[in-house]
């Protein structure tokens, strides 16, 4: 039983959990609901006057081809970032949880990417894949594949996902080795004495027992992909070569803060926002009765 | 079906810790060996070495006629019944028994059979076979335990404490159902516990060990009778064996530090005169005299078991606990004296703890 605190004030409890609330309403709920309004306005050039236009901004954006393959941008963007750091991340934890020498080392260092800055992170990786400096640019050239992301919307993308991806590893690592470690020991040696070898143990005990932190990643891993990476993209390719890489919450910005359409900007967000909340429920009501056990 | 051995076997961890320190025994075939023991004596790591779940430091471990100190475990033989079950909770109870068999590329309707026989060996409907191991009870999660380690039909059966999860009637339970399923199946079994009471109750072997080291190995009346250490002969029994210092004054005669005498066998004990001696006695060996003649006994305490009592109170300055059967009354009043039979005293050298 769930042991509840009780209170002999009315209002105390109420007192206790009003800086939170006050938090939550003035910064998720109040700005999402400017959103939502500004998204039925259209302003003017000089942002001076606004006049109301009902769905005409949401019309207008359902109209635009680029919207669609901005969608698409961020669809393909969204599953290769969340499955190449969700399992780069695994086989890493695995090995760390095998108990190899300087573990604590180890963990520590692939820890680090975690606290660099997106946009530093995408500076970093620009540095590395610059075409005619960079060191990675160079390897991939010496490869013979004609390397330069400015020009080839492709290569932008691979870009990106590599940038992004790498600051999601250190995250999804601590989470999927701490999973590992719930495992209770016993489990991999009576599988062991099951006669399981090493990768079917793998894939038959541990994974499946795993899999509540992997839905939990998943979700995280693709709210921060839709979110969190505005900065990474601006810093390494603007969007760009000719939209290649304009996620939705890149077109968000670009669209609002840069084009200044403000209304159409609040309407990408709005349904940004749906997208995300529909996404989400799904997960969790479809998904995570299958990762119970 | 197979005979276990072990050979002056050792295990020094890497940090320098020695947890065995040269075990030698032989279980026969078929028979049921329980390794008994104080926590941090070895057992357990000792029986995870014969599961090869722990390598071997020196020394050799045979299963059959196979040295397997470097064949992986999924290669010995052999099953294991783990303390805490260690059922895979994502798993139903029909594929936590079918799991082993499935690694094995076991036809599909073989599984179905041995399975179902194994099922019904341990009493569990079809309903429970299609749970989850959460939706079992203790004692139910116990019996999918042994019923995963009988569908493979293993040459050895190894217990880790199999039994110290559950309340103390259902331990009492299961301990008659592992003994009765280990006399029909006949598969050698070797199992550790830390408890005296289910090693003398299960064993056909009982081996003591304490600090790494056997002290001793053999039958378990024969151990409770004959204990060839002071170690062994506190560890067994409940109530313990009672201790009292003293020295050999003559043949057949101990006399206590504490004050007072005592006789023992004198054909079954030849300690040299002079020789400081502990005397062990089984507290159900003890009766109070009426006359007035014996040990002084200063009666402290009496616990009634129902069963019978326990009387617990001082001789020659030192704590002695009598166990009487129910039809006999615990005595009044605080002075009392004791009368020991020689033939119930033990002794052992003081020093080294051996029986002399």
């Amino acid at each position: 039983m769930e042991k509840r605190a009780t209170f002999s004030n009315k209002f105390l409890p109420y007192l206790l959990v009003a800086p939170q609330l006050a938090i939550t309403l003035i910064f998720f709920y109040w700005p999402a609901s400017q959103a939502v309004k500004e998204s039925f306005f259209i302003q003017d050039a000089f942002g001076t006057t606004s006049s109301f236009v009902g769905l005409e901004n949401y019309r207008t954006l359902f109209a635009d081809p680029y919207y669609f393959h901005s969608m698409g941008v961020t669809a393909v963007f969204a599953i290769a970032v969340t499955a190449a750091s969700l399992s780069i991340a695994l086989l890493l934890a695995v090995q760390a949880d095998r108990g190899i020498r300087g573990k604590m080392a180890y963990q520590t260092l692939l820890v680090w990417p975690y606290a660099v800055a997106p946009a530093v992170a995408g500076v970093i990786w620009i540095f590395l894949f610059q075409p005619s400096l960079g060191y990675f640019a160079h390897l991939v050239r010496a490869l013979g594949v004609d390397w330069n992301p400015l020009l080839d919307g492709n290569q932008a993308m691979t870009l990106v996902v590599i940038a992004a991806m790498w600051k999601q590893i250190s995250y999804n690592f601590l989470f999927f080795l701490a999973g590992l470690q719930a495992i209770p020991k016993s489990l991999i040696e009576a599988a062991a004495i099951d006669g399981a070898r090493p990768t079917r143990r793998f894939w038959t005990i541990v994974f499946p027992l795993l899999s509540p932190t992997t839905f939990f990643l998943v979700v995280v891993n693709i709210v921060y992909v839709f979110f969190d990476t505005l900065g990474l993209i601006d810093a390494v390719t603007g969007g760009g070569p000719a939209k290649a890489t304009e996620t939705l919450v890149y077109k968000v910005f670009q669209d609002g803060k840069l084009g200044g359409d403000l209304g159409g900007s609040n309407a990408q967000s709005v349904i940004l926002m749906i997208i995300v909340i529909v996404l989400t429920s799904i997960q969790f009501r479809y998904v995570e009765r299958k990762v119970t056990y | 079906m197979a005979s276990v051995l072990l050979d002056r076997v050792f295990k020094t961890y890497p940090g320098g810790f020695t947890a065995v320190k040269g075990v030698s025994f032989a279980v026969p075939d078929g028979g049921f060996c329980v390794l008994v023991g104080p926590s941090g004596c070895g057992k357990s790591t000792l029986l995870r070495m014969i599961a090869g779940l722990e390598t071997i430091s020196d020394g050799a471990i045979s299963i059959g006629d196979r040295v397997v100190n470097k064949v992986e475990p999924m290669d010995r033989d052999i099953a294991m019944v783990f303390q805490n079950y260690a059922l895979y909770p994502h798993m139903s109870v029909y594929d936590n028994m079918a799991y082993g068999l499935r690694n094995l590329k076991t036809p599909e309707p073989e599984i179905r059979a041995r399975v179902s026989e194994a099922a019904k060996i341990l009493e569990l409907d079809d309903d429970m076979l299609k749970r989850k191991p959460r939706q079992l009870s203790g004692g139910q999660r116990q019996r999918v335990a042994m019923g995963r380690a009988i569908v493979r039909k293993p040459a050895v059966f190894l217990f880790d404490e199999p039994l110290s999860n559950l309340d103390a009637k259902l331990r009492v339970q299961m301990r008659i159902e592992i003994r009765k399923l280990q006399r029909r199946l006949k598969t050698t079994s070797i199992y550790v516990t830390h408890d005296q009471l289910e090693a003398m109750t299960l064993a056909d072997m009982l081996v003591v060990m304490n600090a790494g080291r056997v002290e001793q190995v053999g039958a378990p009346l024969e151990l409770y009778e004959r204990p060839a250490s002071v170690f062994v002969a506190g560890f067994l029994g409940s109530p313990p064996m009672n201790f009292l210092d003293g020295i050999v004054e003559k043949p057949g005669r101990v006399r206590l530090t504490g004050g007072g005498e005592l006789a023992y066998d004198a054909a079954h004990f030849g300690p040299p005169l002079g020789a400081e001696v502990k005397a062990g006695v089984r507290p159900e060996r003890v009766t109070f005299s009426n006359d007035g003649s014996g040990l002084p006994f200063a009666l402290e305490l009496v616990e009634e078991l129902g069963l019978g009592q326990l009387v617990h109170g001082r001789v020659a300055g030192g704590d002695f606990t009598v166990a009487l059967p129910a039809s006999h009354n615990a005595p009044s009043g605080e002075a009392q004296h004791l009368a020991i039979p020689a033939d119930a005293v033990h002794l052992f050298d003081t020093k080294t703890g051996a029986r002399l």
